[in-house]
């Protein structure tokens, strides 16, 4: 499911590099927000300049498509981070403590296994493309830019997983039901209460160290 | 023959179950939806290459191939739709519009029997237009009407029933995210979907509606109405909840009327609400958080895109949809009862999964099913199993599985809706929310079968525009 799962933290090395990590996804994820609010008003812009000037914003379909990338990608390591790349969580829901931890850090691993044969496979796309100069088609943008956003957030995409690898470890070898760094498995109705709170606007700092779950 | 010659010399279809196989396996184990779609296209690709030309260059070859996937796929025009459409919705509760939405609807139809009720539904109906998520309205307005109905005395599972219950109305009525993926998946012109969907999600309002009206009426002291209102307060209260008809309005008319791209018409709508959320003292600090819950939700649906799209690319190469289309329309029922017989498997599916997940999931191989079902690319209306043509057939199909996805909210045992009304209201255990919801449960299921029995109501206005 969607939305935002808590994600506890203490003062072991592994919260830590987790906090550490977190401000720097939450930036790449505003620059990726940002980026939205752009295209809206370039948009807006576009049409409005063909309605009233007959008067389109030029190369409008290249930047729209060279944005893409950006807003598409740069969120991908925060999104993991809060347990919000959808799932089915019909068996996951079900178990506890080691179980649990043993399962996730299966599937942490096989993410983090496609993960990097991505970063290696898309980033040869990116070298392709920059050493043959490839370009948008209306107005010659450069499309290298863009194709190295991928390589880039999966490359942090990966640093994220290997960062749960380690929490899931950490968690088998401690035993328990709340460990840190990982986002938790919670009800469906949590989730869902989380999503609301998301829609009416908690501020984003009130993601991290929500501990009344 | 050692295991690995035995994998080299399996036939393309078997490489596709079994591939299709151990993806389930990822998905069951918890593995998020996008990256077991992306890790079972990967390692079919890799299979069958390794089997043409050996493991080595194989493996280069598919992990060149799976590279240029995730970048080309995204940077497609049409979805960039998707992140204005959500931003619309972030906004949408700093614009003020949930309270005057309701406030109007309230002076508006509060005097008919289970007035509140009616409020509810069509209040729930235009905000979830706007913000495109259901479990969120039903949360919203659990918080706003739930305790209005409950101090005019209205019957506590009825209440939390009606709120449970419209929130499932986003899908359909545009701006809808998920229409424009299901467009996206089956190659489908996104504006004509979108229409698609305005009728069947108005219909589906209406038929609330009266639902409410007829329990309000057939049980004593279930709901009563509110009189009272002056038509100068009626009019009073529209201005605070026209952003929702504008930005419903501007998407009906730029695709309807061909004057803008759908992605215009999206940001032109986030553009207003924006401004309409400035108006009420949205500052930075909450367009922040609007912003980075808006791009978190932007990658976690491109993410899955991607990720099945890579699943897909290994599909072609698998023949397996086309393999599962000639067994679906070579078995010995109507099409109609293997139709039913898809969305009832799509009911229990619902139960489990997220309604994205879930279609993007299965959407490549059932959809040129349902397509083969119907007689095929090219047939016509008179040929054709369901009376639509081929064009006819995508958008139906398309509006019925989001329709029943939607259902999957208010169904038992997980129907998430249900949940989070009971987590908002203390006062409601999810036994009451799930009893109040029975004949919304009910109306709906009769809602689906008129639309698989007359797809006219769906493809009217698609058919205006040209499509069907």
């Amino acid at each position: 499911m969607a939305g935002s799962h808590t994600i506890l933290e203490d003062d072991s090395a592994l919260s830590r590099a987790d906090q550490l990590f977190h401000k720097v996804e939450s930036v790449l994820t505003l620059i990726g927000g940002i980026v939205i609010f752009l295209l809206v008003f370039m948009a807006t812009a576009n049409v409005l300049g063909r309605w009233i000037f007959s008067l389109p914003i030029s190369g409008y379909i290249d930047w729209v498509e060279q944005s893409m990338a950006f807003f598409a990608f740069l969120g991908i390591a925060f999104t993991q981070r809060e347990g919000g790349h959808i799932r089915m969580d019909m068996l996951v829901g079900h178990i506890h403590g080691r179980p649990l931890w043993v399962t996730e850090l299966i599937s942490t691993l096989l993410m983090l296994f496609i993960t990097l044969i991505l970063i290696a496979g898309s980033f040869l796309h990116f070298l392709r493309a920059y050493q043959i100069g490839d370009s948008s088609l209306d107005i010659n943008l450069p499309t290298w830019p863009a194709k190295l956003v991928v390589p880039v957030a999966l490359t942090i995409l990966a640093l994220r997983l290997l960062l749960q690898v380690w929490g899931y470890a950490r968690a088998i070898k401690r035993g328990g039901d709340r460990p840190v760094a990982v986002p938790l498995i919670e009800s469906a109705a949590d989730v869902a209460a989380a999503e609301a709170e998301s829609l009416i606007g908690g501020a984003v700092d009130s993601n991290s160290g929500r501990n009344e779950s | 023959m050692t295991l690995f010659q035995t994998m080299a010399q399996m036939d393309s279809i078997s490489i596709g179950l079994w591939v299709t196989g151990f993806m389930l396996l990822f998905v069951v184990i918890g593995v998020r939806v996008a990256f077991a779609a992306a890790l079972a296209g990967f390692l079919g690709l890799l299979w069958i290459f390794s089997a043409k030309m050996g493991f080595e260059r194989g493996f280069l070859v598919a992990m060149k191939m799976a590279g240029t996937i995730p970048h080309s796929k995204v940077s497609t025009l049409a979805l960039s739709l998707i992140p204005t459409f959500i931003l619309i919705g972030f906004l949408a509760y700093h614009a003020g519009l949930t309270r005057a939405l309701f406030e109007a609807a309230k002076r508006w139809v509060g005097w008919l029997p289970g007035g509140m009720g009616v409020a509810t539904v069509f209040s729930a109906a235009g905000f979830a237009a706007v913000s495109g998520a259901s479990v969120a309205t039903s949360a919203v307005f659990a918080r706003i009407a739930i305790p209005e109905m409950l101090k005019l005395g209205y019957n506590k599972r009825f209440a939390a029933g009606v709120v449970a219950a419209s929130g499932t109305l986003a899908s359909l009525i545009p701006p809808s995210a998920i229409l424009v993926i299901y467009a996206i998946i089956v190659e489908q012109d996104v504006g004509a979907l979108l229409m698609a969907g305005f009728l069947p999600g108005a219909f589906s309002a209406l038929v609330y509606g009266g639902l409410v009206i007829f329990l309000a009426m057939t049980n004593k002291n279930f709901g009563p109405p509110v009189r009272g209102f002056s038509w100068k307060q009626r009019f009073e209260s529209l201005p605070g909840a026209l952003p929702i008809f504008f930005v419903v309005g501007i998407i009906v008319v730029c695709i309807y009327g061909g004057v803008g791209t759908p992605t215009e018409a999206g940001s032109l709508g986030a553009f207003v609400i924006l401004c309409m959320a400035l108006y009420k003292g949205m500052r930075w600090k909450e367009l922040k958080g609007a912003l980075i819950e808006t791009a978190k939700l932007t990658v976690m649906i491109f993410t899955i895109i991607w990720g099945v799209l890579l699943y897909v690319r290994f599909l072609g190469f698998a023949d397996l949809p086309s393999a599962f289309s000639e067994w679906i329309s070579g078995l010995d029922q109507s099409p109609m009862m293997t139709l039913v017989f898809i969305l009832l498997a799509y009911a229990v599916l619902g139960m489990f999964m997220d309604a994205i997940g879930m279609l993007l999931l299965t959407l490549p191989v059932v959809y040129p099913a349902v397509i083969a079902l119907n007689g095929g690319e090219g047939v016509s209306v008179a040929d054709s199993a369901f009376g639509v043509t081929d064009v006819g057939c995508s958008i139906w199909f398309g509006i019925i599985v989001v329709k029943m996805a939607e259902f999957c909210l208010i169904t038992p045992p997980i129907g998430l809706n249900c949940f989070v009304v009971a987590g908002v209201r203390p006062e409601c255990s999810v036994q009451d929310v799930f009893r109040g919801v029975m004949p919304f449960f009910v109306a709906d299921a009769l809602t689906i079968a008129v639309l698989v029995a007359a797809p006219g109501i769906v493809l009217w206005l698609p058919g205006l525009m040209g499509f069907a």
